[in-house]
């Protein structure tokens, strides 16, 4: 258990190999003191829980502001609502690609650095956890060869292939709209500027370039299942007024099944990226 | 004495009802009719045929060489329900576009299938014909398609249902062999047919996305209207198809409908080419 100065800051360590628990009161948070603290340790642990700190959605903005630039959606709004309610959400449909692994923002040449998440309506029957995987220490993890062998490859990435996972038979206009949306070539493994190197897999890893397709599934396969095996990974069982924040640069999430008349309901601000995937 | 074979056509590009009595069949006095017709038609349905376990082999036999899938020669349960047959979980894929048999360089001729019990809802077979389908696409897309070759394997259709299998799983599908095939196969007899479906896991040399991207656009084109027949099944029906000229998948149905098909197979006469 590591404590500041002010002792008003405490956080403790969820599993070994991902996430701990911050344990502020709300006031410590949006004061902004400990941003600095926050980032690293977010750097260091994958995911970070505030546990029932209840943030309404203005305090949600003011403390992501604190921690870096505050990212917008596309059409400029703060607060995105994460439902698969089509009323509360125009982008509904895309959600589905959420009970897959995957990260956020593989389109941009900069990915967004770290979402938070709030959790406002639960799922009556309590479904619907949030998943994470550190990619980080799986990385870290993988036996030499295995690094070797990775070093240097290339992966396409598309919101289409996302979207063959619940829509495997997709008509061709349906796939040409999904490929409108984005395609991105991004490595395999990300070399960052702290010198730490994280795995760029997920549901939005459509195909290794360069080599045979059935060995490039066979790869993108088996680097997702090795970097969501237990000790990489926490699900996150909701309460209501948690609040869940993830390095999106090095780690994977997903939502597990909630069905599509859920009232569950969370509301993601995110942080701009700082750093380009190379 | 058997009579010229009736038969009626169903819809202009695909399928034929053949009206014949059990007993003409089993003799075996119209295969060669309906082998040239199950070609020309790609499905040929035999409404109520009544065939027994026994009668489906030995109409089978009747058309060419009978493919059993297991040493006891017996038909094969086509069954979500574990207990009726075995590869229940291979059998979810087939509610999305295939041939059969992708991993034999000579692939199965043709399938007969004969409904044994019903569900209540869902559980019809739809069939799409690859020959028409090629037939009716523009010239300079036939050719800049021939010569293009896919990737197919069995974890292509597994990915579908299961899109994140362990590695484990992963490993146990590519146990079966892959194979790569023309995606415009030209028959001795000088048709052409496309070969996709979700066996095709890629176009090698081609970009993934792209390659991805021709494999939806052929098979929505192939299984559009007027290429394709949905047979909703009455017990006792018998349905034969060229599989080397089709394509077919099922219609979901609630897995604890006891709905249960016999299928047999005919061997394999010509090689992909």
């Amino acid at each position: 258990m590591a404590t500041t100065a002010k002792t008003r800051f405490v956080s403790e360590p969820i599993k070994p190999e991902i996430g701990s628990r911050i344990l502020a009161d709300k006031a410590a948070l949006l004061s902004g003191d400990h941003a600095t603290q926050i980032m690293e340790l977010l750097e260091q642990r994958g995911i970070l829980l505030f546990p029932q700190v209840h943030f309404t959605d203005e305090e949600q903005i003011a403390f992501t502001r604190t921690l870096g630039k505050f990212a917008p959606e596309m059409r400029g709004e703060e607060i995105y609502k994460i439902t698969l309610d089509k009323t509360q959400t125009a982008t509904a449909d895309y959600l589905r690609g959420t009970f897959y692994w995957h990260f956020d923002g593989f389109m941009n040449k900069v990915p967004i650095r770290a979402s938070l998440l709030s959790s406002k309506v639960l799922d009556p029957q309590g479904r619907g956890n949030t998943e994470f995987a550190n990619t980080y220490a799986a990385y870290d993890s993988l036996p030499a060869e295995r690094k070797a062998q990775i070093e240097g490859l290339t992966v396409v990435h598309a919101l289409a292939a996302t979207q063959l996972d619940h829509t495997p038979e997709p008509s061709y206009a349906q796939w040409q709209e999904w490929r409108a949306i984005g395609r991105a070539e991004l490595p395999l493994v990300w070399n960052h500027t702290s010198g730490r190197k994280s795995l760029v897999i997920g549901n939005s890893a459509h195909a290794v370039l360069g080599i045979e397709p059935l060995e490039s599934k066979d790869l993108l396969v088996f680097l997702r299942d090795w970097a969501t095996q237990e000790r990489f990974t926490y699900s996150h069982k909701w309460q209501v007024g948690d609040a869940v924040m993830w390095d999106n640069t090095g780690s994977l999430h997903r939502a597990t099944e909630y069905p599509a008349d859920s009232i569950r309901m969370l509301h993601r601000t995110k942080l701009e990226g700082e750093e380009p995937i190379v | 004495m058997t009579g010229a074979l009736r038969s009626r056509v169903i819809k202009p590009l695909i399928g034929a009802e053949v009206l014949a009595d059990k007993a003409a069949l089993l003799a075996g006095g119209h295969a060669a009719e309906i082998r040239a017709l199950l070609e020309e038609r790609g499905v040929l349905v035999f409404p109520q045929a009544n065939f027994s376990e026994a009668e489906q082999i030995a109409f089978t036999r009747t058309l060419g060489a009978y493919a059993p899938d297991t040493p006891d020669e017996r038909t094969t349960a086509i069954s979500l329900d574990p207990a009726l047959g075995a590869n229940a979980d291979y059998i979810r894929s087939s509610f999305f576009w295939h041939f059969d048999g992708y991993m034999n360089d000579v692939p199965v001729l043709a399938s007969i299938l004969c409904a044994r019990v019903l569900s209540a809802q869902g559980g019809e077979t739809e069939f799409a014909n690859t020959y028409a389908a090629f037939a009716a696409l523009p010239e300079e897309r036939q050719q800049a398609l021939t010569g293009l070759t896919a990737v197919h394997a069995l974890a292509a259709a597994q990915l579908s249902v299961e899109p994140e299998p362990s590695h484990a799983t992963f490993r146990h599908w590519q146990q079966v062999r892959c194979n790569t095939l023309p995606l415009v196969w030209t028959h001795r007899s000088g048709r052409r047919s496309l070969v996709i479906g979700n066996t095709a896991a890629g176009v090698p040399g081609m970009d993934p996305l792209d390659a991805t991207g021709l494999l939806i656009e052929l098979r929505d084109w192939a299984t559009q209207e007027r290429f394709t027949y949905c047979h909703t099944w009455q017990a006792g029906d018998c349905v034969i198809w060229d599989n080397t000229g089709t394509l077919h998948r099922a219609r979901p149905y609630d897995p604890a409908s006891g709905r249960l098909l016999t299928r047999t197979k005919l061997a394999g006469e010509e090689p992909f080419a």
